[in-house]
Formats: structure tokens, sequence, C-alpha cells
């Protein structure tokens, strides 16, 4: 029922495509903005102009954000969003698909609210998102859209 | 004595040989003279004594004729002044003495006949001359003599050889405890040294060397040695320091291929997994979305893209199991074997097939090993027995052990379709398989997967079958822990 949007942040075309595929299907009301590297996620986020954020920000429930990103990665987007008041308090998942132990003290220490690892088995993975989807727009609560602006 | 002669030192040897020598030599020489001497003597005696029984007889032949006792008597008395004959006597031709010397406790004069011996008999010295006148015999004069002073002369003798030959053997004592040093003191040295070098295994004395004799050419023959093995000392140590450098040279690289191989299979893991993923995710979603826009074909082709693609996750993850099984140190440890495969067997029952099954696993069997390896291989077996048993009204497993001297023997047995002993060769080959995957499915990496992890318990695996009867798989492990 949740009009929440997610932003999914993941470079690879193919797990972009089978993520967005199974969130839509636990949470067919949110739509899903994907962006594909670092930059344009900060981009997104906060326009051209850090001033100046987009109209579609208070509108997110969830940020899906992969730690390997080209560009800018995921840490440095994850210390972006966690800078500026306008969007510290978005709810921000790490996804990984590597182990490194290093990763996930650092998301941690930066400000991340959940930190998975992609499953390697597809059935697996989309049951992640579904639970994700689940657990990050209906039972954790989310500031109502354009809450943010009037605060 | 003789028995400890391997036991005298050197020096007593040389002296004792010099000094039996002299010794035998001096003993020799006196012996010889002494011997001589006293045939001299003996010959000198005996011709004193016919020359003056000679000269009675021929003093007493008038008297005798005339039977004029009183002149014989007085001649025979003459040799009262000779006190080394003891007596005297003259016969008349019937054999009566006619006079003898008186006043000798000698005796009486013997009866002359053929039992009358002459010349030296015991310890006298007898002798019987005839009397002649104008060569007729007219009687027989007896001469015999004590032989004291002959044996004077002789014990004189002795006793001046003798001092003389001990006091040269005493010399010579001195002389050769001075002359062996010529012989034993190289030998000694070079012993010496011998000894030292052993000793401190230090193979850079050598050993004095004097002359050029037989002793010259061993000491320098000696030293020769000695400097091939400092030589060769050297060239040992050179070279295992260039094995020690080559070894460590090779133990870096291997280390290097190692860690070149973690990262490869670590790579293998997530890189090719990743498309996998992809595959297996929009071969779902096309079934699920787009499942009805599919003519039969289109469904067929589908389903064989998502069978491969479930085929090939098999393979890369037995792949993976395989090299870790291969590439990691081993930690041993006494395992409950028993309940390891009622562990195994419970994920087994877990993938419910509806077969009526019966696992059967012999209760306290204790194996000492790898435990995660161990794992991975009991359920590769346990899971062949499951898969290739599926067909079977009852499926049967069995799991027992033995204890074969110094081998545990594990038998893992199903009542499945068996394999072609024929084949038996190929069985534990990576990628091999003995069905089809219409038959069976499987990666066939299973075995190759038990077979290394046997081998790295330094065990052995052998299998039997008979096709329609089953199989059996028997991993034999060595009961103690001492695995490398």
């Amino acid at each position: 029922m949740d009009g929440h949007s997610i932003l999914v942040v993941e470079d690879n075309p193919d797990d972009q495509v089978l993520a967005v595929r199974a969130l839509k299907s636990a949470s067919e009301n949110s739509p899903v903005i994907v962006k594909e590297d670092g930059q344009e996620a900060l981009d997104f986020l906060f326009g051209n102009d850090a001033r100046q954020p987009c109209k579609d920000l208070d509108s997110l429930g969830l940020v899906l954000l992969d730690v390997k990103l080209p560009k800018v990665s995921g840490l440095e987007v994850l210390k972006g969003i966690r800078s500026s008041p306008l969007t510290n308090w978005l709810p921000v998942v790490m996804v990984t698909s590597s182990d490194e132990p290093a990763d996930l003290l650092n998301a941690y220490r930066l400000g991340a609210n959940s930190f998975i690892t992609k499953s390697i088995n597809y059935r697996e993975f989309t049951e992640q998102m579904k639970l994700l989807a689940r657990y990050w727009l209906f039972v954790n609560k989310v500031p109502k859209a354009g809450a943010v602006r009037s605060f | 004595m003789m028995g400890r002669w391997r036991y005298w030192r050197l020096k007593t040897k040389l002296l004792f040989l010099t000094l039996f020598t002299s010794a035998l030599g001096i003993t020799l020489v006196c012996a010889s003279l002494i011997f001589v001497e006293n045939q001299n003597y003996r010959k000198q005696l005996e011709s004193e004594l016919h020359v003056i029984a000679g000269i009675l007889a021929e003093q007493s032949a008038a008297a005798l004729v005339f039977e004029d006792n009183e002149q014989l008597s007085s001649i025979i008395t003459s040799l009262k002044r000779i006190d080394t004959i003891r007596q005297a006597c003259v016969y008349n031709q019937k054999g009566d003495v006619m006079t003898s010397l008186s006043g000798r406790p000698q005796g009486q004069c013997p009866s002359v006949g053929s039992s009358l011996e002459v010349g030296f008999v015991g310890d006298v010295y007898q002798l019987l001359m005839p009397v002649t006148l104008d060569n007729e015999v007219v009687g027989q004069l007896f001469l015999s003599s004590h032989l004291e002073v002959l044996r004077g002369h002789i014990r004189t003798f002795v006793s001046v050889a003798s001092g003389i030959g001990a006091v040269i053997l005493i010399a010579l004592v001195f002389l050769a405890l001075r002359l062996q040093r010529i012989v034993s003191e190289p030998i000694l040295k070079l012993s010496e040294t011998a000894e030292r070098i052993a000793q401190d295994h230090d193979y850079s004395i050598r050993a004095p060397v004097s002359g050029t004799d037989e002793l010259g050419r061993l000491g320098n023959t000696f030293n020769e040695m000695i400097s091939t093995i400092q030589q060769q000392n050297r060239r040992i140590l050179e070279s295992r320091d260039s094995l020690e450098r080559i070894v460590e040279a090779r133990t870096s690289e291997l280390s290097m291929a190692n860690r070149e191989l973690e990262a490869f299979s670590y790579s293998v893991s997530h890189d090719l997994r990743q498309p996998l993923r992809a595959v297996e995710g929009f071969g779902q979603a096309l079934e699920e979305d787009c499942g009805d826009q599919l003519n039969e074909i289109g469904k067929d082709y589908l389903k064989r893209i998502r069978a491969a693609s479930v085929r090939m996750a098999g393979l890369i993850d037995g792949l993976l199991v395989l090299s870790r099984v291969s590439r990691q140190s081993m930690e041993n440890q006494t395992i409950d074997l028993s309940q390891m495969l009622e562990e195994i067997a419970e994920e087994l029952q877990d993938i419910s097939d509806e077969v009526p099954t019966e696992i059967l696993i012999q209760p306290g069997m204790w194996v000492v090993g790898d435990s995660r390896m161990l794992r991975v291989a009991f359920q590769n077996l346990m899971a062949n027995a499951w898969k290739y048993s599926a067909k079977e009204e009852k499926r049967i497993v069995e799991v027992l052990s033995r204890r074969e001297g110094r081998w545990v023997a594990i038998e893992v047995r199903d009542n499945g379709v068996g394999f072609d002993m024929r084949y038996i060769d190929k069985l534990f080959v990576a990628f091999n398989r003995l069905h089809t995957p219409s038959e069976f499915g499987g990666t066939g990496i299973g075995l190759a997967t038990v077979y290394r992890v046997v081998r790295r318990h330094h065990g052995d695996i052998s299998a039997t079958s008979q096709l329609g009867e089953g199989a059996s798989f028997v991993v034999k492990l060595p009961v103690s822990g001492d695995q490398g």
C-alpha cells in the first residue's frame, strides 16, 4: 500500500533488473528509482546544487546502496547522505557482493542502517529483496511523504 | 702373556722385540762359546792324561818285566803331585794289580776286562794304556782323573759370559729405549693428530712429517686425505647453503602459487556466479512473467536453459569444494563419525522424495582427521548412495566400520543401481560419469572430491558393485593421526 519510493544504487545491469522485479513484487505501489553509479546517486539526491534537493527526495522510504560503485564508492555516497540534514534521516541499507570485513565495520561507522550480502543464489537474492522491501517500507516507520520539507 | 700382545703399546712392543732378539743372540753366542770351550778343555785333558800315561808306561815297562814293585810304586807315586788324578794302577800281563796309588781314598783298582769303561765316564775320566817293551805288551796302566778342574773352568767361563751378557743387555735396554723413538715417535704423533682431528672435527690440522721413508710417506698421505676431507666439507656446506636458498625460493614460490590459487578460487566463486545468477534469475522471471506467451518449443528451450544453469551452479560449487579440499591445511582431531553421519542422514531425509528409506549407521565409530573435509567426503558418499538408490522400492543405505590392523575401514553401502565394474578406473576421476544425465543427475566431481579428501588423510578408497545390486565404497583411514 505504501507509496514510498525506493532508490537502488547498483552498477550491475542484471542485478538492477532482478532487484527491481523483486522489490516491485513485494510492494507494487512503490516506485523504484535506479542509479548506476555513486556520482549519479549523489546528483539525484542533492540535485546539482546542495541547497536545492530534488523534489522526490522526501518520498524516499529506502536507499539500497551497493558498496562497490564506479566513480564514487558506496561508502562515499553514504558519507554524503549522512552529511546533510536534508538527507541524513534516510534509511540506507548497504549491499555488497563480497565479504570484506573492513567494509562492514566502516559502513556502520559511517551510519548505515543495515548491511547485507547479496546472495549468490538467485532465488535467495530475490527473497532478500522482497524481505528488505517488506521490512523497511511496511514494518519500519518512515516519515510520511512530504513531512520532511515542513520540518 | 702373548695373548695380550695386541694390547701392548707400540713402545713396549718395539722394546720387547729389540731386547728379545738381542738377548737371544747374546745367549746363543755365549752358549756356543761355552760349548766350544768345553770341548777344547776335554780334549786338552784327554791329551794331557794320555801323555802322562805314555810317559809312565814307558818308565814302568822294565820294572814290570822284572816285577820290581818298588820301582813301580815310586813311579806311580810321582802322580801324587797331580791332584786331579784319583787312581792309577799298573797291571801285569795276567791282569793282577802290581801297584796302585795308595793313600787315596778312591778305593781299589778295577779289574781289567771288557767291562772296564774308558773315556769320560760319569764325573771321571778313565784310560787304560798298554805297557810295552820291545813291542811286546807286558802289562797295562790305568789312570782315572776327576773332572773338577774342567768343571771349574767351565763355570768360570759361564759366569764371565753371563756377566758380560747382562751388562750388554742392560746397555741395550737404554739404547733400545732411545732408538725405538725413531720409529714410534712419528707414528704416535700421527695417531695423536688423527685423534685430535676426529675429536675436534677440525680439518685444518695437519700432522708433522719428517723424513721420506714409509712413515714420512704415510704422514704426507694422511695430510693429503685430511685436505681432501676439508675441501669436501667446504663443498658440502656450500651446496647445502645453495640448496637451502633454493628451498626458500621454492617455498616462497609455492606460497605465492597457493595464494594465487586462493585468489583464483575466490574469483571463480564470485565472478562466475554473478552472471550465473543473472541467467537463473531471468530464466525464472521469463517463465513467471512471459511463460504464457511462449509456445511449447519456447517453454522447452527455457526449461533446458534453466536446467543447464542449475547444473553449472552445481559444477562451480563442486569445483570450489574440490579446490578447497586440495588447498586447505588440515586440522586433525578425533571425530565422532557416527554422529556426523547421523547429521548428514538427517540433511538427506529433509529432501524428502517419498521413497521409503532406511539408513543404518553403526554407532560408536571414531576416526582421526579433518572434520570439514571428512564431512564433505561423507556427504558426497551418502548423497550418492541416496541418489542412486532412489529408484528402488525401498532404499537401504548402510554405514559400517571395522578395524583392519593400522586402518579403520568405513563402508558405505546402498541397494541402488550400482555401476559397471569395468569402468572402475574412471570412478574417481573428476567429471567422469558412469550414468547419463537422463538416468541420474550429477556433476561428476563428488567422488573426485572424496578421493582427494581420502588421499590427504593418507588413506585409501575402493569401490565394488554389481549392476542392479547396489554399490559399496570402502574408505580406509590410518588409525593414528600422523598425517601430513
